[in-house]
């Protein structure tokens, strides 16, 4: 690997991530709302008590909270804070900071999303891989139009249908949370089970609409690479048909699907909100929807940020390891 | 021996490898471990479903010291710390309870409490009139930093603990109503803290949560086993200084566990399967369907409309009396005769709710202040459907119908645009825009996610909101429309509805230097108010805001109801500790 080329590709990853940094400051002030104002008054609308003062608490907050600087101060303050990782006091919840709302948000998003991503990937993969195999069993084509269908429907729609069924009519899973009424976190078999079976349901969800997509895609680049020269070179060798099918076909038919796994990985961490709102999944999604609401800037601040590092992360570790998965990409130039 | 050539850069089962570690050393859901608690069986544990806006998880969970900002009473805190007295509005009954007495000077400049004796924190720590003295004063210091720190600062000259068991608070102006604002009801009171935990801390970033101290320390029966994102669960003590001393029993319920909201269906679904005893706030049309696969499911009201209680919030249609047009008052109650009440709730909430003829519920300690008001009522009918009297109203003011629509001497139409929220907005927000269009009109709904920027500030023409004023006499609903106050300097108003009337200020200024028991003075101002308020319509009452609570009989019963209505409900209210020591396993 040359040194240079990743260093290169560092400094492209870098100034992405300053400037959706900066479009991340200066969007949500765009919207003209005072957020301390907005906390203020939505906790009273909640009570639907009138609190004296208001005006007074806004004040002292925005002092507290540097909002009452020039914007160019607040730009300079916010750059200095997230080079070190800090995205000061959630607004809205005061003195929780962002980075511990996103540290109680992020495993729960990871853990569903990352695992579902992951395992729609490998089943819609192989499934699309198989589907366009002149060998695959006949049943297989059976199996598009569902996965088809499946694709169609929206994750929230499948989720409560899934609810009804699974969950109500049929009370296998739970119907909502992270995991059991009264159960403690430990690191036990019990909690570890209990936590799968409530992610179960919203795994589901994601995996069946998902499997689809991954599927799709692997089939069309499965229908071209076996029409290459070299796999019928392959087969004209005697090579065994798995052989073929794996490391002749699938090998080279799955670099697109790597690319768009590793851009959905960095995705996640933005996660499926309404997957998250309807089966009461405590994950990032529906921190920043809830941020968004409140107009808790430091909030959406972090996580945008969060997400812009992952996702430039994961275009960078692509662009790294790129070159092992395909032997045919060089790191030098052209 | 074979030597394998070292690999100039890390294989591709490496790179596999290092990123399957990586992603499952993220998936570890938890943030404390706590498996420490011991079993309590489902009988004997209450689980209900609540976080306030926020759906799917606690973002407080940490968060017990309820003075802070981003802390939130309703959220858990209102459970654990005990007031100085509790107040049930349906019963119109104080209860003393960490206080034992207290007494007003004759100018109300003086409040003397005397504390019980005997009292102990839940770390051991005797209770005492030091910690009340310290609560006020702390809170008259950080002023506008804390919660109800205004009201303490505008209020408190200084508050003394004189002995163990009295405090002395001397006021800066007359405030016979500091003591009911000190009480638990509804969402107001305050929030007695221990001093020995408490001094020191900055409060506004003070978070008082440390399982291994058992913190939060109170003095109440709860005491907070275990917080997470996902639940909050409070463990019953084994003694409580109120059960020793036979003012209320020792709870039945063992453990009460606080699950956030994850969506009504997903309620209603553990509600009939008898995951949840006690539901959030559901639509009307929700009801027959839990009552019909749970019998056991019931509400204030049983299993009959309008499927709760009423709330102390009557809801109105705000018009801002400062735009041009809305500040005639003709304009005002013509647009009052064009709203046909019952249809707005027939339509609205399915039949489900009640009109609200003035903007405070009627609630028995309020009804001699209806009573008092009854032929103004009869005069200025506020719910009164009469579109012809509106026509005419209009008319008299130069406005012209044609094709169909209302239009000024300008000729520019009669418009009004309303902002909502909740879930009374989208609930009557369009049936009031229709209704109105049907009369000329022109009308248009939103629901703008910065409706409490544009409510405060008065961007708007037309809003739906409520009511947090009076339940047990008339001054808190009269201040809600004052402009300007003599009587309590540099005091906030809140008048959203921007009517100014010197004259109704002077009389919400005599209100508050009234004795809140003094019914009589109390009613002749209150009169004289609406002497000048109904003609003026300053907004236009709807209909009641009802809570309408699932609760599940299952494991526990008597749950406060219209045959037995000892306090409301909802466990988002400062007085839910009452509920549940009333509640009795079933």
């Amino acid at each position: 690997m040359q040194a240079a080329y990743v260093a290169r590709r560092f400094g492209v990853f870098l100034l992405i991530v300053w400037l959706a940094g900066t479009l991340n400051f200066f969007l949500p002030r765009l919207s003209g709302q005072d957020p301390v104002l907005t906390k203020l008054l939505q906790q009273a609308a909640l009570g639907g008590y009138v609190q004296g003062g208001i005006e007074e608490m806004t004040r002292e907050y925005q002092q507290r909270f540097g909002l009452d600087k020039p914007l160019w101060h607040q730009y300079v303050t916010y750059l200095e804070g997230v080079a070190r990782l800090d995205f000061n006091y959630s607004i809205a919840n005061y003195p929780r900071t962002v980075r511990e709302l996103i540290a109680d948000a992020l495993p729960w998003t990871v853990g569903l999303l990352g695992t579902a991503t992951l395992l729609s990937f490998g089943l819609g993969t192989f499934l699309g891989a198989l589907l366009a195999w002149p060998r695959a069993p006949r049943w297989m084509a059976w199996l598009m139009p569902p996965l088809w269908a499946l694709h169609a429907i929206p994750f929230f729609l499948l989720g409560l249908i899934l609810t009804y069924l699974l969950a109500f009519r049929l009370p296998l899973l739970p119907i909502f949370g992270g995991y059991s009424a009264g159960a403690t976190a430990a690191f036990s078999w019990s909690f570890f089970w209990d936590v799968f079976q409530h992610a179960l349901l919203p795994a589901l969800s994601i995996i069946l609409v998902s499997t689809g997509g991954w599927a799709l895609g692997m089939r069309g680049m499965m229908v071209t690479t076996t029409g290459e020269d070299y796999i019928l070179f392959a087969e004209a060798k005697g090579l065994k048909a798995p052989t073929v099918f794996l490391r002749y076909c699938v090998r080279n038919a799955v670099l697109p699907q790597v690319t768009a796994l590793a851009l959905a990985l960095g995705q996640i961490l933005s996660g499926a909100v309404l997957v998250e709102v309807i089966f009461g999944y405590p994950g990032i999604g529906t921190l920043l929807y809830q941020a968004i609401r409140e107009s808790d800037h430091f909030v959406i601040q972090g996580i945008v940020f969060t997400v812009v590092v992952a996702l430039g992360f994961t275009t960078f570790v692509l662009d790294v390891i790129y070159p092992w998965l395909d032997p045919r990409i060089s790191y030098r130039r052209a | 021996m074979s030597h394998d050539p070292v690999p100039a850069h890390p294989g591709r089962r490496e790179v596999i490898k290092a990123g399957v570690a990586a992603g499952v050393s993220a998936l570890m859901p938890w943030q404390s471990a706590r498996a420490d608690l011991r079993e309590v069986a489902r009988n004997r544990t209450m689980i209900l479903v609540w976080s306030g806006s926020r759906e799917g998880r606690w973002v407080d969970w940490d968060l017990w010291n309820p003075y802070s900002i981003g802390s939130n009473h309703q959220n858990g805190p209102n459970l654990i710390y005990e007031p100085l007295a509790y107040y049930s509005a349906f019963g119109d009954k104080t209860y003393m309870w960490l206080a034992e007495s207290y007494q007003f000077s004759a100018d109300f400049k003086r409040l003397t409490i005397k504390t019980q004796s005997g009292i102990s924190w839940s770390d051991g720590q005797p209770f005492s009139a030091e910690d009340v003295a310290y609560t006020l004063n702390t809170l008259r210091d950080l002023g506008p930093k804390v919660r109800w720190g205004v009201d303490a600062q505008q209020a408190v000259e200084k508050a003394t603990a004189t002995d163990p068991n009295t405090v002395v608070v001397d006021f800066k102006i007359s405030a016979p109503r500091f003591f009911f604002f000190m009480a638990y009801k509804y969402d107001i009171g305050v929030y007695i803290v221990p001093k020995h935990i408490f001094e020191g801390q900055d409060w506004t970033s003070f978070k008082h949560f440390d399982p291994a101290k058992k913190w939060p320390v109170t003095t109440g029966p709860w005491q907070v086993a275990d917080a997470s994102p996902q639940q909050k669960i409070f463990d019953r003590r084994s003694s409580w200084w109120a059960a020793d001393r036979k003012l209320a029993p020792l709870p039945a319920v063992e453990r009460n566990i606080w699950l956030p909201f994850a969506g009504e269906q997903q309620a209603a679904q553990a509600l009939i399967t008898n995951q949840l005893d006690a539901g959030t706030g559901m639509q009307p049309a929700s009801f027959p369907t839990v009552f019909r696969q749970n019998p056991k499911v019931i509400t204030y009201t049983g299993g009959k409309s309008p499927y709760g209680y009423m709330d102390w919030w009557p809801i109105s249609l705000y018009v801002n009396n400062e735009r041009a047009l809305f500040d005639d008052k003709d304009v005002r109650w013509a647009l009052s005769y064009y709203i046909d009440r019952q249809q707005l709730i027939d339509v609205g909430y399915l039949g489900a709710s009640t009109a609200s003829k003035l903007p405070m519920p009627p609630y028995p300690p309020l009804m001699p202040y209806f009573e008092a008001v009854k032929d103004l009522l009869a005069k200025y009918d506020t719910n009164e459907f009469a579109p012809k009297k509106a026509d005419a109203l209009l008319a008299a003011k130069g406005f012209k119908k044609g094709g169909g629509t209302w239009t000024d001497v300008e000729g520019k139409p009669l418009k009004v645009d309303i902002i909502g929220f909740g879930a009374a907005g989208p609930a009557m927000g369009p049936v009031l825009v229709e209704m109105l269009k049907r009369r000329g009109v022109e009308s248009s709904m939103t629901l703008p996610p910065d409706f409490d920027n544009r409510f405060q500030k008065g961007q708007f023409d037309g809003a739906i909101y409520g009511h947090g004023g009076s339940i047990n006499e008339p001054y808190a609903t009269m201040r809600l429309y004052q402009s300007a106050s003599i009587a309590v300097p540099g005091a906030h108003q809140a008048n959203f509805s921007r009517w100014k009337n010197a004259e109704y200020d002077k009389l919400v200024d005599e209100a508050y230097r009234a004795a809140p028991d003094d019914t009589k003075k109390l009613t002749d101002i209150w009169r004289r108010a609406m002497e000048i308020w109904l003609p003026e319509l300053p907004d236009i009452q709807l209909v009641q805001n009802y809570h309408r609570i699932p609760w599940n009989t299952t494991y526990w019963k008597h749950w406060p109801t219209e045959q037995d209505p000892y306090v409301n409900g909802a466990h988002w209210h400062l007085t839910f500790a009452m509920v549940l020591w009333n509640l009795q396993p079933a």
